[in-house]
């Protein structure tokens, strides 16, 4: 007994604004293969592109959020719309947050000169980290737009090799020899892949978002803090 | 309702009170009657158990089975001809009070069925309070009489001094002692309607009933007077059971402890009961797709 022609332009408005804030992981993808790009061919200028880029991820999160506040403002949105609502100011901070860890990372890469990269295996790690994050990206925005929970909760099983990768990284750096200038690349590198490892992170909460659309019950798919292995 | 029709079924029923007093069934009436200080009190449960109404042939509402419960707000939220005032009305026998009307199953006040044979409806009404759409005080008394109405009707002779008791605490219960004692012998009409409606609900509460029904008690009020009647509503339940009709549904988020989303499938079914559950669970979480379609305003 839905009546069609009810709260029509609500809805609309609703749709556009996840469409936006959806949207807004694909900018943070585009951002991340571009970082990936200039951490793997040292390139300053595209990594300056990235920084500046970064207000239009920026400029989404303010325009969205603003709406959205409207919306509650002004339509009284309750259960699975409240729910919506509530998620995407979550899923907008989130996308604001992995813009930003792409900045740290561009804003380092002049840092560490305009040599190529010291070590080949580091930089090959830390590009499969950032592919395998741009994959987790792609399907925290799937899993949301289906409302799909078994496909959010699979991010974290895709985040663990993130996380793994993270680890091989750290380890690697320890390893590197005794060359000052080389130590400091691989510190800014271990940085880097703190930055990427923190973006699949925010991938994985959207995905505990998309469970609380779904359900009405926020639950950490883990808890850093007791974590249960 | 027109403020006339709300009107006429109260002084009807004030009426036959005064009739019935003697047949009052001592297990309807209420342990301290009006004299006894309700501060906090552990109010009574109304249970229905499959309850249909109907008026004449015409089935309104079926099947339904819930509890209001004690020291809570229940609302009744559902769209226009869903039988949730039917519901509501049954609730203190004043369904009955419509010709041809009629009640099957069961509806008990503390376990205590309040159709059963012998019963005097009139205690029923007592005990189970009603205040209306339109703020409906007697037009002529003073203020002070408007309160003390009730009293005389139910309890008869009352010394002057404490019906002065009565009236202030009653007033005072309804927030609106302050406005008023300076001119508590002037009509009631003169009042604002926020005003009326609260003077209804001290002369509801001052024949201290356990439960109060309010029948969208605020549709006639403007914003702030309608606040001002939901903030009473959060003070009133710690003495008495709460159950309201309400079309605003910021008013049952905001107001209400428990939500019950009546519904009925088309025009001429009968109305029934969706989901009952807690207000916060409706409004942000509900498991029917009819009730999430009404809350959400989608509803036809």
């Amino acid at each position: 007994m839905v009546a069609t022609g009810v709260r029509v332009e609500y809805q609309e408005e609703l749709d556009r604004l996840e469409e936006s804030s959806l949207g807004g992981l694909d900018l943070v993808s585009a951002a991340l293969s571009r970082t990936l790009e200039a951490i793997e061919h040292q390139d300053v200028e595209l990594a300056q592109i990235v920084v500046a880029d970064d207000d239009r991820i920026d400029g989404r999160y303010l325009e969205v959020h603003q709406a959205l506040i409207t919306l509650l403002a002004t339509q009284s949105p309750v259960a699975t719309d409240l729910r919506l609502i509530s998620a995407l100011l979550h899923v907008l901070k989130n996308v604001e947050r992995m813009g930003d860890q792409c900045v740290n990372i561009c804003k380092m890469i002049p840092l560490t000169g305009n040599e190529p990269p010291a070590d080949e295996e580091m930089v090959k790690m830390i590009l499969a980290m950032g592919g395998q994050t741009k994959a987790l990206i792609s399907q925290a925005k799937r899993a949301f737009a289906d409302r799909d929970v078994e496909l959010a909760r699979d991010l974290v099983v895709q985040d663990d090799a993130v996380d793994d990768l993270n680890r091989e990284c750290f380890r690697h750096a320890l390893q590197i020899g005794d060359d000052a200038d080389r130590r400091e690349w691989a510190m800014t590198m271990l940085l880097a892949a703190r930055a990427i490892e923190r973006i699949g992170d925010n991938a994985v909460d959207i995905g505990e978002q998309v469970a609380f659309v779904v359900t009405g019950l926020f639950r950490e798919f883990e808890d850093a803090s007791h974590p249960s292995v | 309702m027109p403020a006339t029709g709300a009107a006429e079924p109260e002084t009807e029923m004030a009426r036959a009170e005064t009739q019935s007093q003697s047949q009052l069934p001592p297990t309807a009436v209420g342990d301290g009657g009006p004299r006894a200080v309700a501060a906090g009190r552990r109010a009574k449960t109304i249970e229905t158990r499959d309850v249909n109404l109907f008026y004449g042939d015409f089935h309104a509402v079926a099947d339904v089975t819930m509890t209001v419960e004690p020291n809570k707000v229940t609302a009744l939220i559902g769209s226009s001809g869903c039988g949730k005032t039917t519901f509501l009305r049954s609730l203190n026998r004043m369904h009955e009070l419509t010709a041809g009307a009629r009640v099957e199953g069961e509806i008990t006040l503390d376990g205590q069925d309040v159709y059963a044979r012998g019963v005097d409806p009139v205690a029923v009404r007592r005990l189970v309070g009603m205040v209306f759409q339109q703020p409906n005080p007697f037009p002529t008394m003073s203020i002070y009489d408007n309160v003390a109405a009730g009293l005389d009707l139910n309890v008869g002779r009352v010394k002057k001094a404490e019906k002065d008791e009565v009236v202030e605490r009653s007033l005072r219960g309804a927030h609106l002692w302050e406005e008023v004692k300076d001119r508590l012998d002037r009509p009631g009409s003169g009042l604002s309607g926020g005003q009326q409606q609260r003077l209804c609900i001290a002369r509801a509460i001052a024949v201290e009933p356990e439960v109060l029904l309010m029948d969208e008690p605020c549709s006639a009020l403007d914003p702030v007077a309608t606040l001002a009647i939901e903030d009473l509503i959060g003070e009133l339940k710690s003495k008495y059971t709460i159950a309201i009709v309400t079309h605003n549904m910021q008013q049952a988020s905001r107001a209400s402890d428990i939500t019950a989303f009546f519904n009925l499938e088309e025009t001429g079914k009968p109305g029934r009961l969706i989901e009952i559950g807690p207000t916060e669970k409706i409004f942000t979480s509900p498991s029917q797709q009819a009730t999430e379609d009404y809350v959400s305003g989608r509803f036809g």
